[in-house]
């Protein structure tokens, strides 16, 4: 029985496969984005083998809805559309075709005749973000605060090690980030696909991947799986030597959202708008992962240490709220250039939303350096003040869920 | 720019045979003799996770699809997660032994995500079959690390959990068409363009 079930194992094995696995796009003409100088007679989609045409294979969408194909035909394996003279514009395509391996693989991807393609996130029929796109973002920006602000925390302002509990925060921020971050990207490919989830599985996310967002995800997935080695080192081993790239990488990665948000892509950004965005980015993550440091571990665990990490963390804070305040006047006036757009535009309104909470966050952390400090200072104690930081990095969550929804949504032209 | 998906595949086969070699070498001569030179006991949790660490670029290089994305996604977290807890085991930072009950997660995990992100029959072709055997060898194979969390000393469970990576290392060798010991492209994938 043994000696049958080895030998049909090794025959299944060496028994011709059938294919590959799925059929992957391997390219179109036209091309990803490309834009072309006249209007293409034909749209073709190569693939890396034999796939079966389905109806309606190829859809055509200018930006004002779709558009008749005459004739789609299956060539081997290349699947190709003749399509009508085209005016000048962005045009998407949207294609599904039956696989060697019975599986219906789709995608999207854009070009343009005699302008601009449209990023295929922004392709015919994407809804853009939606509440549970803001959700993960925020999600995402929680995340840098636990494993960055950690980090930071831990480096510029306690200057010691820690609990174990510091290492078990700051290791879950690495963990919620990979896949926080892995969810933002699914839900942003599933709108630009527009496909049912069960569909999405087999959604071809090339062209997806070649945006500026989909390279920053690939560059923020890799730093931050590279972070969260270095973490996982440094708990190992003891050593801090490991913590310093961890934290500085952390930091640097963590600028992919400013180099592919509003601040890299929108109209008027620039080095500076890239720039701005990152330190506004940064001070705000390393502030609220500070306060949720001293509220989780040092304040609980290290009685002994509360003064001189108050103390030191109130300078750190100072820092981080000018950085903050500097940064954000800058691109609010980069990108409401009129006074009245705060009021008159949803972009505004929401961005009013934010400047309060950021100044109830401003005046919360003030009282906390004007009271609290000096008494710590002096060696003395204040009933209730872990709970009053507790508040203050609760506001600072809720900034944060707002400026989710603020990077979603569209500033004003 | 990218590597053949055949050659990735390789590579990780090479890593996960090394680790299985590691783990029965261990498995031969005895823990006590295996761990004689401190180092050793830190090579196949090490290499656990560097194969995990080195599955992140797989995982968002090679994006044809998302069911692809997500499966590479999950066997570089369980690599990395597995890894790291048998490396805090051997450095003496966990104490436990249910802590290894992590690697019996990992190795459900890894084998489930085989078998969802294959979503052909068995004989459909040989990457199926391959992709039904793994998935099921390590869902089977999690009885070993389960087995070792309470008789640590059960040599049944440190062989069978040594060959489990020795054999996983074996049908990676064989996952892809142009694989070398059973080597030819499909009729249906056209004429050969490697």
């Amino acid at each position: 029985m043994r000696r049958a079930l080895l030998v049909a194992t090794v025959c299944v094995l060496a028994l011709p496969a059938q294919a590959f696995a799925h059929a992957t796009l391997e390219r179109t003409s036209p091309g990803f984005e490309q834009r072309l100088p006249v209007s293409p007679r034909t749209v073709t989609l190569h693939f890396d083998q034999y796939i079966e045409r389905l109806p309606h294979a190829i859809r055509l969408y200018s930006a004002r809805g779709e558009l008749a194909v005459p004739r789609i035909r299956d060539k081997g394996r290349d699947l190709v559309a003749t399509v009508p003279q085209l005016r000048a514009g962005g045009y998407t395509i949207r294609w599904h075709a039956l696989s060697g391996d019975g599986h219906v693989v789709s995608g999207v991807f854009t070009f343009g005749v005699r302008a601009k393609a449209p990023a295929p996130t922004a392709a015919f029929g994407a809804s853009g973000p939606t509440r549970t796109e803001d959700v993960v973002r925020w999600l995402y920006f929680l995340s840098l605060a636990l494993l960055v602000g950690g980090l930071g925390f831990r480096l510029l302002v306690a200057r010691r090690p820690l609990p174990g509990r510091f290492f078990a925060i700051v290791g879950f921020g690495a963990f919620a980030t990979l896949n926080v971050g892995i969810a933002g990207f699914l839900l942003r490919a599933e709108d630009a696909l527009q496909l049912p989830f069960g569909r999405l599985l087999y959604g071809d996310l090339s062209p997806i991947v070649r945006t500026r967002f989909g390279t920053a995800f690939i560059a923020m997935t890799l730093g931050f799986a590279a972070v969260a080695a270095l973490v996982f080192l440094a708990w190992l081993t003891d050593r801090d030597v490991f913590l310093w790239p961890a934290f500085l990488v952390g930091l640097g990665f963590a600028s992919g959202l400013s180099l592919s948000g509003h601040s890299a892509a929108d109209a008027g950004s620039s080095w500076t708008s890239e720039l701005a965005d990152w330190a506004h980015l940064s001070a705000a993550i390393l502030w609220i992962g500070g306060l949720l440091q001293l509220v989780a571990v040092v304040w609980p665990l290290l009685p002994e240490a509360r003064r001189a990490t108050l103390l030191a963390f109130s300078r750190l804070a100072t820092v981080c709220v000018g950085v903050l305040l500097a940064a954000g006047v800058y691109l609010s006036i980069l990108r409401l250039p009129q006074l009245d757009d705060l009021w008159t535009t949803g972009y505004g309104q929401i961005l009013l939303v934010k400047i309060s909470l950021v100044a109830l966050a401003f005046a919360w952390g003030g009282l906390h350096q004007l009271r609290a400090v000096p008494v710590v200072a002096r060696g003395g104690t204040l009933p209730r003040l872990r709970a009053s930081i507790a508040g203050e990095s609760m506001v600072g969550m809720i900034v944060l869920l707002v400026a989710a929804i603020l990077v979603n949504a569209n500033p004003p032209h | 720019m990218q590597p053949p998906a055949e050659h990735v595949h390789w590579l990780f086969a090479t890593g996960v045979l090394l680790l299985g070699l590691c783990l029965l070498a261990e498995g031969v001569v005895g823990t006590e003799i295996w761990r004689r030179r401190a180092w050793r006991a830190y090579l196949w949790p090490g290499l656990a996770f560097t194969l995990g660490v080195l599955m992140w670029p797989v995982m968002t290089f090679y994006t044809n699809s998302t069911i692809h994305m997500l499966a590479h996604g999950a066997w570089a977290e369980m690599l990395m997660l597995a890894g790291a807890v048998e490396l805090a085991l051997v450095r003496g930072k966990l104490h436990s032994q249910a802590w290894r009950l992590t690697m019996a997660a990992a190795l459900v995990v890894s084998g489930l995500a085989f078998l969802v992100h294959e979503q052909n029959s068995w004989f459909f072709q040989r990457s199926s079959f391959l992709h039904h055997l793994m998935g099921w060898t390590l869902l089977f194979a999690a009885v070993f690390p389960l087995v070792r969390s309470v008789r640590p000393r059960s040599q049944t469970a440190v062989i069978g959990f040594a060959l489990t990576f020795v054999v996983i290392a074996v049908f990676l060798y064989c996952d892809r068409d142009v694989a070398p010991v059973f080597g030819h492209i499909s009729p249906l994938a056209g004429a050969p363009h490697r």
